[in-house]
């Protein structure tokens, strides 16, 4: 769920989802899982690469949920397993989940609820301290003491009854069975679940050391196990990541061609395209303002790389509100929105879709015929027939991002065209998905995005289309989708054996729930699937720009 | 005469000596000070003159806006069009011209940048578009006259709000003087101790989400009405402080026992004694109010804690209009050039007026 934003989670709840291992970790053990070297290429090494950056949360991985902390966190924090360094949707991609801090993936029963890692030997943490077994189960425990957004993602592990009925107060969790001596890591889960890897991916399990404080640690961050570590940090303003001086190689990952990684943190898009424009810094996090989008591209063009993400963005309907409790009232909206327009609005940062998944899943098969091509009159009708004309309802948006401000705002004049009285609530992002995922807010219908966490359909139906997985605070199922037959189709494909959770018909199956839940029952008005840009500075050479499943990867920039 | 606790100003009541010496001897008997303060305004042609701005600029907005609106833009001011087109010359041009992103076999993107509105047409198009369109293709001519007159409105009623409100304060306060005193003044100084613009955002981002509905009083979210009654509360003080300080001063002069003499109750003196007597102020400190109001109805609305989209104010068309800087600065600039005219205007009108009412008088607002 990583978000240009921050989303607290009770989340992923992934719970129920339950079931089988990927497909390449099933009965794995030995070897070390087909990783290619992704080091970094002789004589690309130098001294500082300057970025500017958006925001971060939190410099904690333990905390942060929030893309542009995760971005670089890919180069610091390593869980037992990452997934691959590569150009997404290029070549090998970056789903492949390889070993990182485990020395191959793990040795699992049939059902994959019993995972045996064994930790590579020698490495260390930047502080010097020794890589252990009992740092992961540490982690995990850390996790729920600081009442962590992702503790939600361990809650299929045996024994974590106790830590989830009082989190702050967490001691143990039966089943993860650490030995130090052995280096071995036994996580033994309750029922199967098809995700769990990719769990193992995000920077709630990545280690640190247990000698960590088990509170909010930013000055400096918690000792890393990765290539680098952030040798200052100041909210608002900067971080510095140097090379970790303990760090001993592993395939797969880059050592990085920086020695440092210097950023200004700002999420002013114009001021942090000019200072790259003016070579003050090599590179952009920040998408470029969409109004400059064309001059910048026709002056800058062989600087700026764009990239297509595992993102959706959406109009949730609440369907426990009038009147989107009415499929009429939903498939109104969805034939008053124009999905060219909002591209446009968007600077044309995205395509239109129509469905929740984006297309670069396997599970994704368009759907055809376009299934609410825009026309005002036929939502018009629906208004009319859903008995709610001239109801006066509640439209929320971002306020501080230009292109979901006016996605939001277009979405109220749709809608006052139809036939209701819109009535439009603007929030500042820091606050925005907390007020609207409260119950009490009752926020009829608004803006919505997903960025993957990890890339199963999971991390979209059980998150947020999962009636189980609704919450009174900090929801993320906005629309409060909750269908007998989708939660019963979600559970089933959550809890399927290993080695059929990515098969032909499971595919399928996915592909089929997202139809169902978008055409039957019109759960969302899903509107583009969103590109965004990289921004470099003349001496820097965008060839080494990998943008990998957390998006470019700052130690693999290289100079000209 | 400095009266205790009041810094802000110093009040005289005029002598008809100095009266005279101010008329520079031309003659004032029998002329009320109501006169004498016309015949100096009328002298004062600057201040006139910017009177007259300013209700030109008054005129525009009340007045013209919907004729503009009717009768040349053919829209109105909320009227979104991001997927239309207008005719230039036979050809067709995209109000908010077109984008899209498209990918190669090898994940290459390719990007046709879009998403930026129609500029300044300036009569190529008729009326329409004449100082473009904004971000969802409305015409920010019809908007600019509409803005101007939320912006206005709410200065304006905010401004009265808060004047009639303090005036009853203030007039408790002194007249009454103990627990009433100390209570209101407290009240001034908690309001007083919170910068203005950060009350406002408070009070107007909590009110902006689901509106304000106790007892008989529903005002719903989105309502102009929030920030009008948001910035008449943060200003209460800031014309409450400098009033109750020229009552106490005034409260024990003989004309006062006088009438309490003669039998007078506390409302009567304080309307009909007390009252006209601070008048003068209350004018001079409206005018101030007027223009804070207006300045922070624009700030408020450009944080977006004040006027809610899509009604339009010159605050949430700069705020709109900034992102657009490089493409079309007019967008944030036309807002600005109002919003400078305006202000300019009541403040230089608001001093011909304290000149006028009371020549020595250093009534202003601090802040």
């Amino acid at each position: 769920m990583r978000t240009k934003r921050v989303r607290s989670v009770a989340v992923a709840a992934v719970v129920a989802a339950g079931l089988a291992l990927v497909v390449s970790a099933c009965g794995g053990g030995g070897s070390s899982g087909g990783n290619t070297t992704t080091t970094s290429a002789q004589g690309k090494t130098f001294a500082n690469l300057k970025v500017v950056w958006g925001p971060t949360d939190y410099l904690d991985p333990g905390l942060s949920y929030k893309l542009e902390s995760w971005q670089i966190f890919q180069d610091v924090y390593l869980g037992l397993v990452d997934k691959r360094y590569g150009t997404c949707g290029v070549g090998a991609g970056c789903t492949k989940i390889i070993p990182a801090i485990a020395q191959s993936l793990p040795k699992s029963n049939s059902d994959g609820t019993d995972l045996k890692f064994t930790l590579r030997k020698g490495l260390k943490y930047s502080n010097g301290e020794s890589v252990k077994a009992s740092d992961f189960k540490n982690t995990i425990i850390r996790d729920f003491k600081l009442n962590s957004p992702g503790i939600g993602f361990f809650s299929n592990i045996v024994g974590i009854a106790s830590c989830e009925a009082n989190p702050t107060k967490c001691k143990s969790i039966s089943g993860i069975i650490v030995n130090d001596q052995a280096g071995t890591v036994e996580i033994k889960l309750m029922k199967p679940q098809s995700d769990f890897l990719y769990i193992l991916t995000t920077f709630f399990a990545a280690l640190v050391p247990s000698s960590t404080p088990q509170k909010d640690t930013e000055n400096p961050p918690p000792a890393a196990d990765g290539p680098y570590y952030f040798s200052s940090y100041k909210p608002n303003h900067s971080w510095v990541a140097q090379r970790n001086p303990h760090w001993k190689p592993i395939p797969g990952i880059p050592n990085g061609n920086p020695d440092k990684i210097t950023a200004t943190l700002s999420g002013d898009q114009s001021r942090s395209a000019q200072l790259v424009q003016s070579n003050q810094v090599d590179y952009d996090e920040n998408t470029l303002p969409a109004d400059r989008l064309k001059q910048l591209q026709s002056k800058y063009g062989p600087q700026i790389h764009l990239w297509r993400t595992a993102s959706t963005n959406y109009f949730f309907m609440n369907e426990r509100t009038k009147p989107f409790n009415n499929i009429k009232a939903r498939q109104a909206v969805n034939y008053a929105i124009n999905r060219q327009t909002l591209v446009n609005l968007y600077g044309g940062l995205g395509t239109p879709t129509w469905n929740f998944l984006p297309p670069t899943y396997p599970q994704y098969k368009k759907l055809t015929p376009t299934p609410y091509p825009y026309n005002l009159q036929k939502a018009k009708q629906l208004v009319q027939q859903s008995g709610t004309k001239g109801m006066t309802i509640g439209v929320y948006t971002e306020s501080d991002f230009q292109n979901r401000k006016a996605a939001g705002e277009y979405l109220q004049g749709q809608l006052n065209k139809i036939g209701w009285h819109a009535v439009m609530h603007e929030l500042s992002s820091a606050n925005y998905f907390v007020i609207v995922g409260n119950q009490k807010t009752k926020a009829q219908i608004g803006f919505d995005d997903w960025f993957e966490d990890y890339p199963y359909p999971t991390d979209w139906f059980t998150v947020l289309q999962y009636g189980p997985n609704i919450h009174q605070i900090h929801n993320n199922n906005n629309s409060n989708v909750d269908f007998k037959d989708t939660n019963s189709t979600i559970n089933h494909l959550g809890t399927l054996p290993p080695g059929q959770a990515f098969s032909a018909s499971t595919d399928n199956a996915w592909a089929n729930l997202d139809k169902t839940l978008m055409l039957k029952y019109t759960s969302e008005a899903p509107f583009l699937n969103e590109v965004i840009t990289s921004f470099f500075s003349t001496r820097m050479n965008p060839q080494c720009d990998i943008f990998t499943d957390l998006f470019s990867d700052a130690a693999q920039m290289c100079l000209k | 005469m400095a009266t205790p606790g009041t810094t802000q100003e110093e009040f005289t009541l005029d002598t008809a000596a100095e009266l005279a010496a101010e008329e520079g001897g031309s003659k004032i008997e029998g002329k009320s000070p109501w006169v004498l303060a016309g015949r100096r305004l009328r002298r004062n042609y600057t201040a006139l003159a910017f009177l007259g701005i300013f209700l030109l600029v008054l005129f525009l907005c009340f007045v013209f806006a919907p004729v503009y609106s009717s009768q040349l833009s053919h829209v109105g001011p909320d009227d979104e069009n991001a997927s239309g087109v207008i005719h230039e010359n036979g050809k067709t041009i995209h109000v908010i011209s077109q984008g899209g992103s498209t990918f190669s076999g090898t994940g290459q993107v390719h990007l046709k940048a879009g998403g930026i509105p129609i500029g300044p047409q300036l009569g190529a198009s008729g009326v329409a578009y004449f100082f473009g369109a904004d971000q969802q293709g409305r015409d920010i001519g019809t908007r600019l006259l509409y803005g101007g007159r939320n912006t206005l409105f709410i200065g304006i009623v905010a401004a009265v709000i808060c004047t009639v409100v303090a005036i009853l304060l203030a007039l408790l306060a002194a007249y009454f003087g103990g627990a009433s005193d100390w209570i209101i003044s407290r009240a001034f100084d908690l309001i007083w101790a919170f910068p203005v613009i950060l009350l406002g955002i408070a009070l107007g981002t909590a009110l902006n989400i689901n509106g304000f509905h106790h007892g008989p009083i529903n005002i719903a979210a989105g309502s102009l009405w929030i920030p009008t009654f948001v910035i008449a509360f943060v200003f209460i003080p800031y014309i409450g402080r400098p009033l109750r300080g020229q009552v106490l001063a005034l409260r024990n002069r003989e004309f006062i026992e006088a009438s309490t003499a003669q039998g007078a109750g506390p409302l009567r003196i304080m309307f009909t004694e007390l009252l006209p007597n601070i008048a003068s102020s209350v004018l001079v400190l409206f005018t101030l109010i007027v223009a804070n109001a207006i300045l922070t109805e624009v700030a408020l609305s450009f944080l977006g804690a004040g006027v809610q989209p899509p009604k339009p104010s010159w605050g949430t068309m700069i705020a709109d209009g900034q992102t657009f800087l490089s493409s079309d600065p007019w967008f944030a600039i036309l807002p600005g050039i109002m919003i400078t005219i305006t202000v300019i205007s009541l403040n230089v009108f608001g001093d011909g007026l304290r000149d006028a009412l009371d020549p020595r008088a250093k009534v202003k607002m601090e802040h």
